[in-house]
């Protein structure tokens, strides 16, 4: 089976974030990038199916501009992904996630896939538009908070399952068929210090992004840093009656929000 | 121009080491310190991402980084817990010997099969009468033949309890002083080999360390690394190579100490403020972090002499002497600046005093260290 996984590098969620001076960007100055926790779970996704199903190649896809993509697309493979694309696009394209799936989907084209996972958001914007997107442009049936997913080989069809509020949906679905896979369902592997280095050496395949898919489609117009929180104030007391008091009082005279 | 900066290859060894640590070890820390637990499924899951058998080259199954890389890795882990981290790291002390001394055929014959599989080796030199003073150990190693008679007791043997394959310094003549040390490779299941029972330590608590008794052992004379009384020269040269990971293991050690109080510093109020906006505090902090970012600088100094083909006896010495001086004095000033919650065992930092203080003695104590400082600086100017 070819399993294609998409995956967005995304600024580590330890990053204290700082809005650049354009304020429609980020200042991405020695934010290191990384797997997203969504996308870490497609690719042990792809690892389980191709474990389980003999003579699986698994392949995976980023676009984004140099170093991070390169990055993320190592990490995949130090992980047990067998092939690497990484389609070349600048920052601004690579963060709207219908014309990454667009570059992405002029890609996959050409390449065999009778799956392509991707986390069912991103980590950074968490979007949600991305797998829907390539299904779409790929002409496949895309799902997402998707969990479990196997593949019945006497069948010839994927089951899995489907996490919503209402409960949990089981499906069914031919190839080729595009997923969107839920956060950390599945537990994903570290990888083997060994691997870290071989995926230092692997060849990664650089295809420049689709003028055709260069066009607009939306951008941010600008980001703000939520304004820093006033410091929540500590009631003294000695009894709870006391407390409940100067609530009441600090409610009333200062907050005004009681007759 | 020196180059400080780390090869995209060397950031994802050390985010991956750090990963481990962070999600695998950090959690259990408290835990096994508090009942001198050795996790078994946290050593299990290290081997099997490679993180064990670091100095081994991948030839005979190892991860054959060098120095420098293995110091990346040592400082992450110790981080999260030194004393997991000993454990972890304690095959590379105990496999260095074979890799330093042995034919191309004991390398193929032990280190092949060792590294297939999750298991421990000890080094076993110290004895209950001398540490430091190794020239003097009392281990006797009998020729009968084409083999040896081991007899004697080793003491602070590292992971003895839990290994399967010793690397043992006994002498062939102890009149002969260090001239009569000789090392062999004896593996647990040989007869006489007796580990003794877990010692209860101040610190490093998720390791393993106790007495191994070795009563008329056979050992073939095929299992000797080197010639009679070329032990000696071996176990230096094994404890050079070995040093300066105990540099970056302090290293981490104070980095955690160093961590802990500045969020502490930044939540904690006294006198109407922040403690962070006391000079006091602040004096604390900066030189916390100068000492922290000296043991590592010169710990990846040393790596990097070494990895250059040097000896590095010197810088090696200068690693691991400051940076595990630096670890306990970190970890001091961090209970410091958490004042009595400092001292408490619910808060991380006591536990950190107590892991840096066994930098200072193992591997070389500070003293020797200083004694070699000195030998090799004075030999300079004679």
């Amino acid at each position: 089976m070819d399993i294609v996984v998409c995956v967005k590098p995304v600024p580590e969620p330890e990053t204290r974030l700082r809005v650049a001076p354009d304020g429609r960007t980020l200042d991405t100055e020695g934010v290191k990038f990384v797997l997203a926790g969504y996308d870490e779970s497609a690719v042990e996704q792809a690892l389980l199916l191709k474990e389980a199903t003999p003579g699986s190649t698994v392949h995976v896809v980023s676009c984004g501009p140099a170093p991070r993509t390169e990055e993320v697309l190592r990490a995949s493979i130090a992980l047990g992904c067998d092939k690497a694309t990484w389609v070349e696009a600048p920052a601004l394209l690579a963060s709207d996630p219908i014309r990454a799936a667009g570059a992405i989907s002029a890609v996959l084209r050409g390449a065999s896939h009778d799956l392509v996972l991707c986390g069912k958001q991103a980590g950074d914007d968490e979007a949600g538009v991305f797998a829907a997107a390539l299904g779409e442009l790929l002409g496949a049936p895309d799902l997402g908070y998707v969990v479990d997913l196997r593949w019945d080989a006497g069948a010839q069809r994927f089951r899995f399952q489907r996490v919503t509020e209402a409960g949990v949906e089981r499906w069914e679905a031919p190839t080729p068929l595009v997923v969107g896979l839920q956060q950390a369902w599945n537990d994903p592997r570290t990888a083997k210090l060994p691997n870290i280095l071989k995926s230092r050496k692997a060849a990664i395949a650089r295809v420049p992004a689709d003028a055709a898919v260069v066009g607009h489609a939306s951008e941010a117009e600008k980001f703000e840093l939520p304004a820093p929180r006033t410091g929540a104030k500590m009631i003294e007391y000695k009894t709870p009656e006391e407390a409940a008091q100067r609530l009441v009082r600090i409610l009333r005279e200062e907050a005004k929000v009681l007759p | 121009m020196p180059d400080f900066s780390l090869s995209p290859e060397q950031e994802s060894l050390r985010d991956m080491a750090r990963k481990f640590a962070r999600t695998e070890m950090a959690p259990h820390a408290a835990e096994c310190d508090k009942t001198a637990r050795f996790p078994e499924e946290i050593y299990r899951k290290a081997y099997e991402l490679g993180l064990m058998n670091l100095n081994v080259p991948t030839d005979y199954g190892g991860s054959g980084l060098t120095l420098f890389d293995q110091c990346l890795i040592v400082e992450e882990l110790a981080y999260a817990c030194g004393g997991m981290t000993t454990s972890v790291i304690a095959n590379c002390l105990a496999l260095e010997p074979i890799l330093l001394g042995g034919t191309p055929e004991q390398k193929e014959r032990f280190l092949k099969p060792f590294c297939a599989e999750y298991q421990f080796a000890s080094f076993c030199l110290t004895e209950p009468s001398g540490g430091s003073d190794a020239g003097s150990l009392r281990t006797r190693a009998t020729k009968e033949g084409d083999h040896y008679l081991l007899s004697g007791e080793k003491c602070f043997i590292t992971n003895a309890p839990h290994a399967s394959l010793f690397t043992v310094f006994a002498t062939v003549d102890s009149a002969l002083r260090h001239r009569g040390i000789t090392a062999f490779v004896v593996p647990r299941s040989a007869a006489g080999v007796i580990p003794g029972k877990d010692e209860e330590k101040m610190g490093h608590r998720a390791s393993s360390t106790s007495t191994v008794r070795f009563e008329d052992v056979r050992v073939p004379a095929s299992d000797r690394l080197g010639e009679d009384g070329e032990g000696f020269s071996l176990a230096m040269r094994t404890l050079d190579m070995t040093r300066t990971p105990i540099g970056a293991l302090a290293t981490g050690i104070a980095q955690a100490a160093l961590d802990h109080a500045a969020a502490y510093s930044l939540k904690r109020q006294s006198f109407g403020k922040l403690i962070s906006e006391h000079q006091a505090i602040q004096i604390k902090l900066a030189n916390m972090a100068q000492a922290v970012h000296a043991a590592r600088l010169l710990t990846w100094h040393a790596a990097w002499t070494i990895d250059r083909g040097a000896k590095g006896t010197l810088e090696s010495s200068i690693a691991k002497c400051f940076a595990s001086d630096a670890a306990l004095h970190v970890a001091d000033e961090a209970i410091q600046t958490f004042g009595g919650y400092g001292y408490m065992k619910e808060y991380p930092v006591e536990k950190l005093l107590r892991d840096a203080k066994l930098t200072q003695i193992y591997e070389g104590a500070n003293e020797i260290q200083r004694s070699v400082i000195a030998r090799e600086l004075l030999r300079a100017y004679a």
